[in-house]
């Protein structure tokens, strides 16, 4: 094929050197187009617009600079810092290059008296052609190198993740390894974002944070107990403010940490909660509508339900209703409302408050609740009562949070911009409201188990949980407890959710012996609520205001007070 | 004999060849300012977060709990320490009632 038969000109009928002219122009026309758009795109870019390009090519460094070299921020609520990424030096030598490795060894422990001298001469005599000296120099020790002069030296940029708060949320923001790459917790879960310099601003409040893990850490040594945890988390949207594990350890030296002290007991860890679980007892007695109101059930006596005798802490003798079932946290009274509603209602409110599932807390570190589904009597009794449910405080928060939040389910988050707002209702306004007046009666009533946890004016409500504490070859430990609480305030409009857990308490003189959750646990939230309500802008009021009682309802509570606190 | 075409051809080509030139120069130049750039930022961010590390430190909740506390003899802000004007008007109206001594 000839070059210029695209044209598809029928030569026949044309003059050739016409034709050829007429080509050759065609060519020229595109030559000179193509060159003169090519030669104009040229100039714009070499010359015309150099200053715009410079600000673009500069913009795009800035980017670029800024993701790919320092790992992002992590910051809490009020924008503190809780982990950070700086640039260090590392001590490298190539022994091949030092010619006087005794006077090398002497300037070196000049500046580094910590080096060990033969250890250095060993390093100096081998054939390797670079080893690290130290991994951290501080620019001071950089800048004496400089001045004293050591041939074979090499000193290299690397960065540093660092924990300015120490061990404060160390089990929420979790940690890097030697390369940088996160590992657990935060870190690990945002490590993507984080790698390409993103900073996490997490709902986390530092000081709330502290002052958890300050009076638990105080509990927990009062009591001679094994650990514990504590969240504090927004009622309405499911911020988290803080969320404590006991016992703790310096973010700063995560590798170097034991696996027992990074376990965290908050999110992680599964417990058998004991009589905290009854308040979602009561919540599906009153929504289900298959108990009314006013209903007695016979606590008198102990129940015995196949080979298992169920049997109260502080027993009463006459039938009570279930404001007084959970006031007074009878099992018997507790198992008698579930065998009432049956197990089929029972698992499906468990399922829909979200503890039989794992939780969508932004962290890797979460436990999946174990609960016994084989449908039988005892089993719905026992669970009715916090047995035979294990679920981690976090999982108990959140349900707490839902029952008191008007029955709109709360999903816990650790993430400062996310609101957790999926407007599922899962029990009505009116359970929400009857729960509500019940949960304060346990702290203010004289009856109630949760007394030492009343602040007067934050108007706190809750319920306390003993349980005894499962033994991991099997059946329970007959003699370690597991005591928590859960809880709101202030109860007319609920802001804030807290829930404690201390494992293993050992009962002390003090309290006479007791190492219930009522005296091991509500004292703690008294404690606290004290101290981070006027932080958190809850202003204290007057239980008489109009406020209040159109808010919550007016249970009578009868019974008479043995002196223990459940 | 070249004609005028020929010498708008070779012009152009010229002054592409001269352009991408300057362009290579130009690039070569924005390659050494983006390594000393991306080094600035670099540097500077990091002593910023080593600042903003050691303000985080210093502010410690712990470490001002103990200032609070100890220098400047603190205490924990009780609720009797706060009332609202809305309460104080509740228990005005309910001593005047009579309902509240």
């Amino acid at each position: 094929m000839k070059i210029f038969d695209f044209f598809d000109i029928d030569l026949t009928n044309f003059n050739h050197s016409k034709s050829r002219k007429i080509k050759l122009l065609v060519c020229s026309l595109i030559f000179v187009i193509s060159f003169t758009t090519i030669g104009y795109r040229t100039i714009t870019l070499a010359s015309v617009k150099k200053d715009n390009l410079s600000k673009t090519v500069n913009k795009k460094i800035e980017t670029r600079t800024f993701k790919e070299n320092l790992r992002g921020n992590i910051y809490d609520r009020n924008n503190n810092i809780l982990a950070t990424t700086i640039n260090t030096l590392s001590l490298n030598i190539n022994p091949q290059e030092v010619l006087n490795k005794k006077e090398t060894i002497a300037k070196l422990i000049l500046i580094f008296p910590n080096l060990n001298s033969e250890k250095l001469l060993k390093k100096l005599n081998s054939n390797k052609k670079h080893i690290n000296l130290l991994r951290e120099i501080s620019p001071k020790d950089y800048i004496r190198l400089l001045q004293i002069g050591i041939e074979g030296l090499k000193i290299q940029k690397s960065t540093k993740r660092i924990y300015p708060n120490n061990s404060l949320a160390s089990h929420i923001l979790g940690g890097t390894d030697i390369d940088g790459k996160g590992i657990a917790g935060i870190e690990k879960k945002f490590d993507s974002q984080l790698q390409e310099g993103e900073s996490i601003n997490l709902s986390i409040h530092s000081g709330i944070q502290h002052i958890t893990k300050k009076l638990l850490s105080d509990q927990i040594t009062r009591f001679e107990a094994e650990g514990g945890a504590g969240i504090v988390m927004n009622a309405k949207n499911g911020q988290v403010y803080s969320i404590v594990s006991l016992p703790d350890y310096n973010a700063n030296n995560y590798n170097k940490t034991l696996s027992k002290k990074l376990f965290n007991k908050a999110t992680k860890g599964i417990y058998e909660l004991g009589s905290t679980l009854k308040l979602i007892t009561a919540a599906i007695a009153f929504e289900s509508k298959l108990i009314n109101e006013n209903e007695v059930f016979d606590v008198s006596k102990p129940l015995r339900v196949s080979s298992r005798i169920i049997s109260d802490f502080h027993p009463l003798g006459y039938a009570i209703n279930i404001p007084e079932v959970i006031v007074h946290s009878s099992n018997i009274g507790s198992a008698k409302i579930a065998e009432k509603f049956g197990p089929s209602i029972q698992l499906k409110y468990l399922r829909s408050l979200g503890l039989m599932n794992i939780l969508s807390l932004e962290i890797p570190e979460l436990g999946k609740p174990q609960v016994i589904m084989d449908k039988k009597v005892l089993s719905t009794m026992t669970i009715s009562y916090g047995h035979g449910i294990s679920i981690t405080p976090m999982h108990l928060s959140s349900a707490t949070a839902t029952i008191v939040n008007n029955g709109i389910k709360v999903n816990p988050t650790l993430l400062l911009d996310k609101t957790s707002i999926e407007n599922l209702k899962i029990i009505s306004r009116e359970t929400s409201m009857k729960m509500k007046s019940i949960m304060r009666l346990v702290v203010s009533n004289k009856y109630g188990t949760a007394k030492k946890a009343e602040v007067a004016g934050y108007l706190i409500g809750g319920k306390t949980g003993t349980a005894e504490k499962i033994n991991p070859n099997g059946g329970y430990f007959k003699k370690k407890n597991i005591v928590a609480f859960t809880g709101a305030f202030p109860m007319n409009d609920p802001q804030f959710i807290i829930t404690i857990m201390i494992d293993n308490p050992k009962g002390q003189r003090f309290s006479h012996g007791y190492r219930t959750a009522g005296w091991v646990a509500a004292p703690v939230v008294k404690r606290l609520v004290t101290r981070i309500a006027p932080i958190l802008g809850v202003k204290p009021q007057l239980e008489s205001s109009s406020k209040f009682s159109k808010n919550l309802l007016n249970y009578k509570i009868r019974g008479k007070n043995k002196g223990a606190n459940l | 004999m070249i004609r005028y075409p020929s010498f708008l051809i070779i012009f152009v080509i010229l002054f592409v060849a001269i352009s991408l030139y300057q362009i290579k120069h130009f690039i070569s130049k924005k390659e050494i300012e983006l390594a000393r750039i991306t080094n600035d930022i670099n540097d500077a961010r990091s002593d910023l977060n080593i600042l903003k590390a050691e303000l985080s430190y210093l502010k410690r909740p712990d470490r001002l709990e103990n200032i609070a506390l100890n220098k400047l003899r603190l205490r924990e802000i009780l609720p009797t320490d706060i009332w609202n004007l809305k309460d104080l008007a509740d228990v005005t109206d309910s001593i005047n009632n009579g309902d509240l001594k």
